[in-house]
């Protein structure tokens, strides 16, 4: 808050986590500007998943702390986390399965206002069912709206995963590899979904697709074995010695350091 | 077809003595006690995602506050009845606190640990609960009129009184699963770890889920014991919980008659083989693995699926 003119969405200080003798995370020191498209990414293995893990409150972290607009987060449970405004997604695509796509929105957009009344029908809930609406329009899923969710195409479930990331209207939304795994044109539609939402939200993405990241991220962190290895702009990211090097010129590199985790 | 049973059901009392044995009232009423004692379990499993194998507990609990209120502190109907009802929701509560901290076969284990725990009290604490004989007593009236009272002495008041508070009981979860609790609960069925993410607090809500399957199964046993004018520990054995399971899975675990439907079928086998054959578990036994197998959504998923395709057949 001192020089900068906003202070930071999220600001992160010696984030340590080891699971047994591996350290995943390793003193990772950052802060995230708000209004920008922040990615992270690195080899397999890096650390960005733990680190979302840590930031979500899923994993406890061993050291350090977590600020987020301000407010200290460190270890908070992951609901209290998300009722103050972070939303996340998850590597392995997951809704609720059995629930229909607009019920998946509802009980989203409702969870931080409450869910104890018993006999109020779901339907009287102006403000979330207007919510419910009104993503369906922002990701084309109105005509997807009945079905089950576990029914969907993995391309669809993905964007239902953001949409339910944007019906809890957090401040800061951390998307773990929201394209994996979709074809050319779902990649498409879901990259200008993002580029649409981050006008309005700040948005963290971890993602493998190094084409994707360069074309939409403001600001790109590169971690490496647990530990940040480099931040800075696409061009000053793709101009980076120690990046090329450590992953993103030597690809045969990113096998080796999977290996050296998975061991 | 609903409005069908549910005339046929309200019209029991006079229609079944016309045709049968009037003692078929008595099985009737007696599927709807064990109905609801499935029903809690089907809250839990159906739609929490919690397996418990532990609601015979409450219903036990339900049957002593009855048995114990009537007899040993001289209650009226219905005080005795809210001492039913308020002994296995206070002991829901306490067991909940442990045992929603688990999930999957963690959770069924504390759930018949639990259970076990408190059958060996209750045959132990003779002074109390009878010990192996249990507890008999003579049946308060539930309303008097002038001179004329009304309770369980008759079988049709006993009959329609079942049949109500059934009724009740499944309507009021029928709205609960069109509230924001009821999908909450269903949100943490399908997916807990995003019901966390999206900021509901698992832990609470389970524990509601359990303390309210407290209370069908408590309010169950509390009416079993009106039934049967006595209370035994022998009910809160788990192979009681266990048949409950069974009748719900059977029936369809996630529907709201799933549970009645599952124990209609297995107490009228039981009722009607039971008198020829001695081995009537075995019929059970082979049904519960049949559906498991081939409809794993029960009887009335696979009823649903019938609806489905003779209606899509005509398009």
């Amino acid at each position: 808050m001192n020089e900068a003119a906003k202070p930071p969405i999220l600001r992160i200080d010696g984030l340590t986590k080891h699971f047994g003798g591996l350290t995943a995370v390793d003193g990772v020191t950052l802060e995230f500007a708000p209004g920008r498209l922040h990615a992270v990414i690195g080899p397999n293995g890096a650390g960005k998943t733990t680190l979302f893990n840590l930031i979500s409150g899923f994993l406890p972290s061993d050291e350090g702390r977590v600020f987020f607009a301000g407010q200290e987060i460190t270890r908070l449970a992951p609901h209290k986390i998300s009722r103050l405004g972070i939303s996340r997604t998850l590597q392995v695509k997951s809704v609720f399965n059995q629930l229909s796509v607009a019920d998946n929105l509802w009980i989203t957009a409702q969870a931080k206002r409450g869910v104890w009344n018993p006999f109020r029908r779901t339907a009287s809930y102006r403000e979330s069912c207007e919510k419910v609406e009104r993503v369906l329009e922002q990701l084309d899923l109105t005509a997807l709206a009945d079905r089950q969710a576990g029914t969907l195409s993995h391309g669809d479930i993905a964007l239902l995963e953001i949409g339910m990331a944007i019906a809890a209207e957090p401040k800061l939304l951390l998307l773990d590899e929201p394209i994996c795994g979709m074809s050319p044109a779902e990649t498409a539609r879901t990259v200008t979904k993002i580029r649409e939402l981050a006008q309005t939200i700040d948005i963290v993405l971890i993602e493998h697709d190094m084409e994707v990241v360069f074309e939409i991220a403001d600001d790109i962190t590169v971690m490496a074995q647990g530990a940040i290895l480099a931040c800075g702009s696409p061009k000053e990211i793709a101009a980076d010695e120690r990046v090329r090097e450590a992953y993103l010129g030597r690809p045969e590199d990113e096998d080796y350091v999977e290996e050296a985790v998975r061991a | 077809m609903l409005i069908v049973s549910a005339v046929f059901l309200v019209a029991v009392p006079w229609l079944v003595p016309a045709v049968a044995d009037r003692f078929w009232v008595n099985v009737m009423a007696e599927i709807l006690i064990w109905s609801l004692l499935a029903s809690s379990v089907n809250l839990l499993f159906g739609y929490v995602g919690l397996l418990s194998f532990g609601q015979a507990l409450f219903f036990g609990f339900g049957m002593y506050g009855v048995a114990i209120g009537v007899e040993k502190l001289g209650l009226g109907f219905w005080p005795a009845l809210g001492l039913g009802v308020a002994a296995p929701v206070a002991m829901a509560f306490v067991a909940g606190i442990f045992a929603v901290r688990l999930t999957w076969h963690y959770f069924a284990i504390i759930t018949v640990v639990f259970s076990l725990i408190f059958y060996f009290l209750a045959l132990t604490l003779k002074p109390l609960t009878g010990g192996d004989d249990g507890i008999s007593f003579t049946l308060p009236p539930a309303f008097r009129f002038g001179g004329a009272e009304f309770g369980f002495a008759s079988e049709t008041f006993q009959y329609l009184f079942i049949l109500a508070t059934v009724a009740l009981c499944l309507y009021a979860m029928r709205r609960l699963l069109a509230s924001p609790l009821g999908k909450a609960f269903m949100a943490i069925r399908d997916n807990d770890v995003r019901a966390s993410l999206i900021g509901l607090n698992v832990y609470w809500l389970r524990l509601a889920a359990f303390v309210m399957a407290g209370f069908l199964a408590g309010l169950s046993g509390a009416l079993f014991a009106f039934f049967g004018r006595y209370a035994s520990a022998s009910y809160m054995f788990y192979h009681v919980s266990g048949e409950a399971v069974v009748w719900t899975i059977v029936g369809g675990a996630g529907t709201l008659l799933g549970p009645l439907v599952g124990t209609s079928l297995f107490i009228l086998v039981r009722e009607v083989v039971s008198t020829h054959w001695q081995h009537h578990a075995l019929i059970v036994g082979a049904v519960a693995i049949l559906i498991v197998i081939y409809a794993p959504r029960g009887m009335v998923g696979l009823w649903r699926d019938l609806l489905e395709r003779w209606s899509g057949g005509e398009k």
